[in-house]
């Protein structure tokens, strides 16, 4: 391929390029002319950008280029594939019990055995990206959605992607369909060999219609992965969806996870991220107010130790009036493990009566953990009413007297405090049985990490 | 008994002394009174018998039933039988109160040797106790001591006091910020808990407090100091004259 490739481009990037390359002419849509073009635009783009490093504003704290010195090869189909078995290992009891429409991905590829989307019928269409693509008349909807992200182009982790992805769920909910059971993506490694895995998901919510969607992101077999998965969400008219995501994948995995996000009139969303897992991750979130009316309220709870680091980007663009946006990130830092919240909030000329607020918070439990929060907003109207916060400090010495004076053990008590601070961001979660099975989880990272 | 022998306290941060050779033995199943002006060093006590880490304890002792709680953790005391009510409970958001509640009772059935309750258990005895001290189920379900007024944070402290099963009870000012409802309903609370298995010493800067929790002796502190003991008689005397005799006696 012909494209211009940056002076300093590491071992790495050449790599992933050369992956390209060599995948190319097997990954979905190769047969479609803007379907090709679309990636090899993509991959560059990615050639000229590079993997980010810290001298760009936006991956100030989070040094790709330092972090990722070796691509992994592109994700094959496992040489034994995964069962039930390992899905329970994955999921625990509290989200194996989870009553849901389930798809698994494992690797780069959906498994259709391990995959329940029984009994729909015309409300909802659950398929792979890689049979919505072969479809004729799902084609030119895809690459529509695809064509039109909400990245700005210099992203490069959502270019790779672009080029790279291989598989992922496309979810469209019919107009006014009330889907009433969690609907449970499953993305796993089956492989035992290292890779690089890359995912696009598509989710339509139609007019009225309303759905919960959960993300999973688990480590099975090798934990040796760099995985890009970005998700594309448009919530209609008058739409709710719930959307959540969990990644809990072994360490040394790298995880990077992009959300976009746009809402039109009148739409609730509801965002969480709960990530516990991974050596280094960043949670990029786009989201667009489209239309009037609409209301997006995100949450995050990041639990961490060892040196894991985890990065949340945000970036809210009020681009219509009178919507409102809650942001509320909470991090539990143990040992050296490093948290990083980058939140900007923009309210485009035009957007009044747009009410915004944003917290993030950091609970340093370990001597070297660091919290960095970098909250931003942007107003271009004048009649809107928007606030940040951000606060950073250990455990409350007071508070923990007073358990400890009611006959609480030191470390229960810390156990408390802990639960209760992470307990606030996990209350935005409304579906119960998926809040529980976090609240267990949570539990267990805090028996886990004093261990 | 409960012994305090020629404390001495300062906190870590500054090099004066706030207690100075504080000498109190309160005998088992006995109430004593402690009272004295602001600044007086009353909490500072409180919170030294308690175990609190930011004092300092530089010379003598604290006994109870003839051991030193000094080197006891805070929970450590608490399983020997102690309870601070404190004189400002603490809020902690997300914590439920009914779970915390749960939690310390059976940390300290263990700790003491008992049976833990199981959670039906637990709830019987719990509304048995809170109704008994107008503590309503709803402020039972909301996180502990978050958006309680005064009153109700002192009803808990109090309710808590009955719960946990202390053999030595400590009253930091629990009449602060009470009405006269509120104090009668707390004072009957902790007289309900009065016997011999018992010992109390209430803390506090006034002798309304007494006229409910009537102690078999009162001490009066001042400047780090006791500097007279006497009968509930010397409630009514200190409310009458105030304390400035002893302010200028001990300076």
């Amino acid at each position: 391929m012909n494209y211009a490739v940056q002076s300093t481009e590491t071992e790495a990037e050449r790599a992933l390029r050369e992956h390209f390359d060599a995948i190319a002419s097997e990954l979905p849509g190769a047969d479609d002319a803007a379907f090709a073009k679309l990636r090899s635009d993509a991959m560059a783009r990615f050639a000229k950008l590079g993997l980010p490093h810290r001298r760009i504003e936006e991956w100030k704290y989070t040094d790709l280029k330092a972090a990722i010195k070796e691509a992994y090869p592109p994700a094959k189909d496992a040489a034994e594939p995964i069962d039930e078995n390992d899905i329970y290992d994955v999921l625990g009891r509290g989200f194996d019990e989870l009553l849901c429409y389930r798809i698994v991905v494992a690797d780069g590829r959906l498994v259709p055995e391990l995959s329940h989307i029984d009994g729909l019928g015309d409300r909802m269409e659950i398929r792979s990206l890689r049979e919505a693509v072969a479809d004729d008349d799902r084609r030119a909807w895809v690459v529509a959605e695809l064509e039109g992200t909400l990245a700005p182009d210099n992203d490069p982790v959502v270019a790779l992607n672009t080029a790279l992805m291989s598989d992922g769920a496309v979810i469209r909910v019919a107009e006014g369909a009330e889907i009433n059971r969690p609907i449970h993506v499953v993305f796993v490694t089956g492989a035992t060999e290292p890779e690089t895995v890359s995912l696009r998901n598509l989710i339509e919510v139609g007019v009225g219609a309303r759905a919960t969607i959960l993300e999973t992101y688990s480590t099975r077999r090798t934990p040796q992965v760099l995985r890009n998965s970005v998700t594309q969400v448009r919530v209609g008219a008058e739409a709710r969806l719930a959307h959540i995501k969990l990644q809990n994948q072994a360490m040394p995995a790298r995880d990077l996870a992009t959300w976009m996000v746009r809402l039109h009139e009148g739409a609730q969303y509801r965002g969480f991220q709960f990530t516990i897992g991974s050596a280094l991750s960043r949670n990029q979130i786009y989201l667009r107010f489209e239309e009037p009316g609409a209301s997006a309220h995100l949450a995050g709870a990041t639990m961490l130790w060892d040196e894991q680091h985890s990065d949340t980007t945000l970036y809210v663009d009020h681009a219509a009036p009178e919507c409102t946006s809650r942001e509320l990130f909470k991090y539990v830092l143990d040992d050296r493990a490093r948290g990083v919240f980058q939140g900007k909030v923009s309210v485009k000329p035009g957007a009044q009566k747009t009410d915004g607020k944003q917290m993030a918070q950091g609970l340093l439990l370990g001597q070297f953990a660091e919290f960095d929060s970098k909250p931003e907003l942007e107003i271009f109207a004048d009649d809107v009413v928007c606030g940040h916060g951000s606060t950073s400090g250990q455990i409350d010495e007071t508070q923990l007297f007073y358990l400890r004076a009611r006959g609480l053990p030191e470390e229960v008590a810390r156990a408390f405090l802990i639960q209760a601070f992470i307990g606030e961001a996990l209350a935005e979660v409304e579906n119960e049985e998926i809040r529980e099975a976090l609240r267990m989880m949570a539990a267990a990272w805090l028996s886990h990490s004093r261990a | 008994m409960l012994e305090i022998k020629n404390l001495h306290v300062k906190t870590a941060e500054d090099e004066n002394e706030i207690l100075r050779g504080v000498d109190l033995t309160i005998p088992e199943g006995e109430v004593h009174a402690i009272m004295g002006p602001n600044g007086s060093g009353k909490s500072t006590l409180a919170y030294v018998i308690a175990g609190k880490e930011d004092y300092e304890v530089t010379e003598g002792d604290i006994l109870w039933k003839g051991e030193s709680l000094l080197e006891m953790a805070p929970e450590e005391r608490a399983a020997a039988g102690l309870f601070l009510a404190f004189q400002y409970p603490v809020e902690i958001p997300g914590v439920a109160t009914m779970t915390f509640l749960r939690t310390a009772v059976n940390a300290l059935r263990k700790a003491r040797g008992g049976e833990e309750l199981d959670v039906a258990g637990f709830m019987r005895l719990a509304r048995e106790k809170a109704d008994a001290l107008n503590v309503s189920q709803e402020m039972l379900k909301r996180p502990l001591n978050v958006g309680f007024s005064g009153g109700e944070k002192k009803r808990m402290e109090i309710l808590q006091m009955a719960l946990l099963e202390p053999s030595l009870c400590i009253l930091d000012e629990t009449d602060s910020g009470l009405d006269i409802d509120a104090l009668r309903i707390v004072a009957e609370g902790v007289n309900a808990l009065r016997g011999p298995e018992r010992t109390i010493c209430v803390i506090t800067h006034y002798q309304r407090l007494l006229n409910y929790i009537v102690p078999d002796r009162v001490h009066v502190l001042s400047k780090g100091r006791i500097v007279e003991s006497g009968g509930k008689e010397l409630a009514l005397e200190l409310e009458k004259s105030g304390y400035a005799a002893y302010q200028d006696e001990a300076a």
